[in-house]
């Protein structure tokens, strides 16, 4: 993006991971991470948190817990944001819902069935656990969201609206078939990959990097029949980084003509990102 | 934020489309809310309604998009599901009322829509279909948006419950701003639907004043019960002025600055302490570089639930205040009801009104105000003054909260 007059001499957007967690659990599992979502040396949630909570949600909140219980420093709650990227939330409690509609009519409808299964849910929900007061966003959420989440989070940094944010991905491994009362045929398994981002000046040198690229030059032509990739392979590659493998270019392809390159080389300090200015 | 921002090129508004209760166009819009005509009337329950007698603002015709803005012919237009349709018409007429050729060009677009899957789910299970139970992956409607209009930037869809639409208009002035596309539709849509409704109203949140509808929604009244839903919403064309300068088109206003912040508290009720939004507002006008007593109007979220208009009040007087004291405030909502995931670029679209007319829009059904809510209220009639800058907050499940500041050209 740096070849337009408008962004001439800036360094194409990028930020760095200060921590990652993956969790996946099939949907039987999904009901003792709801009841006990706090790993030791985690932060406790308020008992029956996430009760009304969309599968997703839960998967989401215990990868925020996972990576809280590895740091030796938590965010500051005042300037960190939240965006949650999940893939087709609340089918599951939707469908229920709508079963019950049919029989029992609208006197069935659960209250919290729109805070709680809506894009935003996943989002709000961590912002409330932590008490976080940077904004929270639902994004996305069919799809295409681990790319779009990516880009709303550089969004987010570019606008100087926090200065560090969790992006929740999240979906099921195959999206669930279900039966006429809204039960999952089988069981499917629910995953959620929590990633706390910082701006690249902050960041600490070695640190993996998230780079939004155009196509051209900077990693493999895009194909706009790229299928979304998938969100366990993409936590694999998060993974290898932070192990300090020897990757350079790993392209996410966006619903739109750009690619969001990972790598993990060192991140340039802030000095580097100034002379680079 | 505000150093940053004040340095660079002003983002302004240059194209403008609405679908709502109050009409389909900025001027019908503009007529309705000056008069303080109310959108709420009583609708057809349906076999899945809650209580015999429902009320609501609905949208009583989505026109069909100029072929210049949309790639869809009239029949193809009216295939589309009404969600689609109410998101469709709005942007296309913002494109369409930018003139600004989408060939070639960086667009992007920002979709405020807080629940899209979950109402297209309940709008097919209604009709019949089975796309809940099917185990499908749908591409999201915001990209099926951008072909239908030759929008090749970015394209997402961002949810913060009734904040949706504003969020999106911030997003999209940042990605202009960061020189990552040229130009971006923005704006956000919402639709009735039965499940919403019942939630809402099994929620307690939903006015039940069922013998006189168009009395139903009064903000900032001492005896307000709930809100009362809308549909539609409302589309903009963001770009630089130069560029917009250098087009000779109209500018409607500049969209001068964002503020947002989260209570972190309650995934349902608002923060009584105001601080948090308050920051918000705050953060919005020193983005703008505002002074509090430079506000000339503002559009209040206020949806009319006993807490949330009184935890705004609070809001408002501390972010500005003692300039608070002479600086009306109005809610459209009164006369729009409560366009959920719409509402924020509706309001938007309110401030932009006020700013054509030179006037405060009202807040009607404001009979006796609610002596929590102290504020420079606009009962019941528009009031004339200048407006040159206007500020509009939207506040939303989770405790999002955002605050914009809408600027004359």
């Amino acid at each position: 993006m740096n070849a337009h007059p408008h962004s001439r001499g800036r360094a194409a957007p990028a930020c760095a991971i200060r921590g990652h967690a993956y969790v996946e659990a099939p949907f039987t599992g999904v009901a003792a991470l709801r009841d006990q979502p706090s790993p030791p040396s985690a932060p406790a949630l308020p008992a029956r948190f996430l009760r009304h909570c969309d599968e997703q949600t839960v998967v989401a909140v215990r990868a925020v817990l996972d990576v809280l219980s590895r740091l030796d420093e938590p965010p500051t709650p005042e300037s960190c944001g939240v965006v949650a990227a999940p893939c087709q939330a609340g089918r599951i409690v939707t469908a229920r819902s709508l079963s019950q509609l049919r029989t029992g009519g609208a006197v069935t409808v659960s209250p919290h069935i729109v805070p709680q299964c809506s894009l935003h849910s996943v989002a709000g929900a961590v912002s409330v656990a932590l008490g976080l007061h940077g904004p929270h966003l639902g994004i996305g959420g069919g799809p295409e969201a681990l790319a779009e989440g990516l880009f709303a989070a550089f969004s987010l940094f570019e606008c100087g609206a926090c200065t560090s944010c969790w992006l929740l991905l999240s979906d099921w491994e195959r999206e669930p078939a279900l039966d006429a009362a809204g039960g999952p045929l089988g069981d499917p398994v629910c995953r959620g990959l929590a990633l706390l981002l910082v701006p690249e000046p902050a960041a600490c040198p070695g640190a993996t990097r998230v780079v939004l690229a155009e196509p051209s030059g900077l990693v493999a032509p895009l194909s706009t029949d790229d299928e979304p990739v998938d969100l366990a392979a993409f936590s694999r590659v998060i993974g290898m980084c932070a192990a300090g493998a020897a990757l350079t270019a790993w392209g996410v392809p966006c619903p739109w003509p750009a690619r969001i390159r990972v790598e993990s080389r060192p991140a340039a300090s802030a000095s580097h990102r100034r002379e680079a200015a | 934020m505000t150093a940053a921002r004040n340095a660079r090129e002003p983002v302004v508004i240059t194209g403008v489309g609405t679908v709502s209760p109050l009409g389909s166009s900025f001027d019908e819009v503009a007529d309705a809310l000056l008069a303080g005509r109310s959108g709420v009337r009583s609708i057809d329950p349906g076999p899945h309604a809650r209580e015999a007698v429902q009320f609501a603002a609905p949208v009583s015709g989505i026109p069909t998009p100029s072929r210049e803005a949309c790639s869809l012919d009239a029949e193809g237009f009216a295939r589309l599901g009404r969600l689609e349709r109410l998101c469709l018409a709005p942007a296309a007429a913002a494109v369409a009322d930018a003139g600004l050729p989408t060939t070639g060009g960086r667009i992007g677009l920002v979709l405020g829509l807080g629940a899209e899957h979950l109402k297209t789910w309940e709008l097919d299970f209604l009709d019949g279909g089975t796309r809940v139970f099917d185990g499908d992956r749908d591409r999201s409607l915001v990209h099926r948006l951008a072909r239908l209009l030759g929008l090749r930037g970015p394209a997402l869809t961002v949810a913060a419950a009734c904040a949706s639409s504003g969020y999106a208009m911030a997003l999209g002035r940042t990605w202009i701003d960061s020189g990552w596309i040229d130009a971006c539709l923005v704006g956000g849509c919402d639709i009735l639907s039965p499940t919403s409704i019942a939630a809402f109203y099994n929620m307690r949140a939903l006015s039940r004043r069922t013998d006189d509808p168009a009395k139903a929604s009064r903000p900032f009244d001492g005896d307000r019960d709930g809100f009362v839903m809308g549909e539609g919403g409302a589309f903009f064309m963001l770009e630089r002025r130069s560029a917009a300068a250098a087009r000779g088109v109209h500018i409607r206003g500049e969209l001068a600055g964002v503020g947002m912040s989260s209570d972190g508290l309650h995934m349902v009720i608002p923060s009584t302490d105001p601080v948090h939004a308050a920051r918000a507002i705050v953060a919005a006008l020193a983005d703008a570089g505002v002074a509090p007593d430079e506000v000339d109007y503002v559009n209040a979220h206020a949806a009319g639930t006993p807490v949330g208009d009184v935890a705004e009040a609070g809001a408002i007087r501390m972010a500005l205040g003692p300039a608070a004291d002479g600086i009306p405030v109005s809610s459209t909502k009164s006369m729009s009801g409560h366009l959920i995931s719409g509402a924020a670029a509706f309001e938007a679209l309110a401030c932009l009104a006020a700013i054509d007319r030179q006037a405060a829009p009202p807040t009607v059904n404001l009979d006796h105000p609610d002596p929590g809510c102290v504020l420079d209220h606009v009962p019941h009639v528009a009031r004339p003054r200048t407006i040159r800058v206007a500020a509009s907050n939207s506040f939303g499940f989770g405790g999002s909260n955002l605050c914009l500041v809408l600027r004359a050209a």
